[in-house]
């Protein structure tokens, strides 16, 4: 009897699976015959309207500070201070009515605390990881140029761009070329993208300053920096150290894009981006301190046991989500939300929510908030807590398991006539925001972003 | 697992044809604060999540390479 019910019991979970089945097929069918259906009807020519009007000019800057007391650069401890400056032009051109020409050139002014001490003992005080150092490396200066060429078909339901980006800094050198392809589609209604961008970066590894005497050639405890300063602490000071044998860096980006108005005041997209990096990912100024060696030190300042280690392949994977949605004629609530996993071991959540507030005709008020969390890398190890017989070790807190607060606030203004200008360009828009941001650690930072868009007469 | 996909695959799909708002229907879809992007003056506190977070992609912004970052 058990045995007859069960079978009816499963010939009915047959018959639902199956009718479901139809049910999903027939959805699909539907669905893209309907598109298929408007996307014939898009393509029919009504009005061919260029895609940009004229040339547009955006200026954008910010001022970066942090601070911390997790420097990787220190083994895990140590000041994290920096100040960063950027200053970028965006130059969009019209070369006709369906090609643009995007100029995207940026320059970014760093000084670290942090950085300074790859070499802590270059000044008249005492060397200290919580004291920055005077030496080279305590700023650094960083300039990107981008081009980008996109080209629209007649009826503006294709778009196809390219991309090319050079940027260099002391110790880092990229070059980047990408390409993307988009398509509209059910009266533009519905957008679908793919892009993939490769970028091929070579460090100029420099290392902490102690260790270079134990590299290929060196001195060793000879050095000068041992004979004229005093080790305390562990005196046989013998650090585990090997310059990387290679210091290139591939990176390969493939990105999947879908967008939708899902009514007239609501749309939203999903993204989904698959990045692999090879080559030298550690950074090589970064120190470790292991559990299982002795310390020395000179001054107050730990000698490094080694610089971090780790694999030298990398695959990422992030998809996230925007709901944008248009409440009324004063508010607009902007939604993001995104999941990141690694083979590192790091699985992270991001969500963020913006609510523009038009106060009046001309201004608009920005304030957001926006959490984050993430796992640590199974290759992290607080201060001390490496041991030298790991095969990869990193005291990079940016790899540990944290979570963060950011909150922000911001105006804009804008004149949708670009009447004030400054030469042939017309003012049309400027936008002034502030963004605090605290971990659950030391780590706190805050940036000031201003955006300054100009059409041409 | 893949009757999901099929379903979300589905879901997704029928999205694009329950609703199709006209080009005069577009103003509020249209303005700039309802883009589906970071805005541009954003794109420096993009870079510092870049620098100081794991977590990169999917948010218009760069997924890796260019810079010392991760």
């Amino acid at each position: 009897m058990q045995t007859e019910e069960k079978l009816v019991e499963a010939a009915a979970v047959t018959k639902i699976t199956y009718q479901l089945k139809k049910i999903i097929l027939f959805l699909c069918v539907f669905t893209l015959a309907k598109a298929y259906s408007q996307t014939n009807q898009d393509s029919t020519k009504v009005y061919k309207k260029r895609v940009l009007e004229t040339t547009e000019v955006d200026f954008l800057t910010s001022y970066y500070s942090q601070d911390g007391d997790n420097a990787a650069v220190s083994g895990g401890l140590g000041t994290e201070e920096l100040t960063d400056f950027t200053g970028t032009f965006v130059v969009s051109i019209p070369l006709n009515d369906d090609d643009v020409l995007t100029i995207d050139a940026g320059v970014s002014a760093y000084s670290s605390a942090s950085s300074s001490n790859i070499d802590p003992f270059d000044s008249d005080k005492p060397a200290d990881p919580f004291v920055a150092s005077s030496g080279a490396s305590a700023s650094d200066l960083w300039a990107n140029l981008t081009g980008i060429y996109s080209h629209s078909s007649d009826d503006r339901n294709d778009i196809w761009s390219a991309k090319l980006s050079i940027s260099s800094e002391y110790d880092y050198f990229s070059v980047g070329v990408g390409g993307s392809y988009t398509k509209l589609f059910n009266e533009k209604n519905t957008e679908i993208s793919v892009n993939g961008n490769i970028y091929i970066d070579t460090w100029n590894a420099i290392y902490p300053i102690e260790l270079r005497p134990f590299g290929e050639g060196g001195n060793g405890l000879n050095n000068p920096l041992f004979t004229q300063n005093t080790i305390t602490g562990n005196t046989n000071y013998n650090p585990r150290f090997k310059e990387f044998d290679s210091e290139g860096r591939n990176s390969y980006a493939l990105g999947f894009g879908f967008s939708q108005i899902l009514h007239k005041n609501v749309q939203g997209s999903l993204a989904l981006d698959f990045v692999q990096q090879d080559g030298l990912l550690s950074t090589p100024f970064q120190r470790v301190y292991f559990g299982d060696v002795a310390d020395s030190f000179i001054d107050n300042f730990q000698l490094a046991d080694a610089v971090e280690r780790l694999p030298d392949s990398r695959f990422k994977v992030a998809a996230g989500g925007r709901l944008n949605w248009y409440l009324n004629d004063i508010v607009t609530i902007r939604t993001f939300y995104r999941y990141y996993f690694d083979d590192w071991g790091i699985t992270s959540h991001t969500a963020s929510v913006e609510i523009p507030i038009k106060i009046i005709d001309k201004f608009t008020l920005y304030p957001s908030y926006r959490y984050y969390t993430q796992t640590a890398a199974d290759h992290f190890r607080p201060y001390e807590e490496a041991l030298s017989t790991d095969q990869f070790y990193t005291s990079d807190y940016d790899l540990s398991e944290y979570s963060a607060n950011q909150f922000g606030f911001g105006i804009s203004y804008t004149d949708i006539f670009a009447k004030a200008h400054i030469w042939k360009l017309g003012l049309k828009r400027i936008d002034l925001k502030f963004y605090k941001y605290d971990r659950d650690t030391t780590f706190s930072s805050s940036i000031i972003t201003a955006g300054f868009k100009f059409v041409m007469d | 697992m893949i009757k999901r996909v099929l379903i979300v695959i589905a879901i997704a799909c029928f999205c694009t044809n329950c609703v199709v708002v006209k080009e005069y229907e577009k103003v509020n879809i249209n303005d700039p604060d309802m883009a589906l992007a970071e805005k541009k003056c954003d794109r420096n506190l993009t870079t510092a999540h870049s620098y100081r977070e794991a977590a990169v992609g999917a948010n218009g912004g760069k997924t890796g390479g260019g810079c010392g970052c991760n």
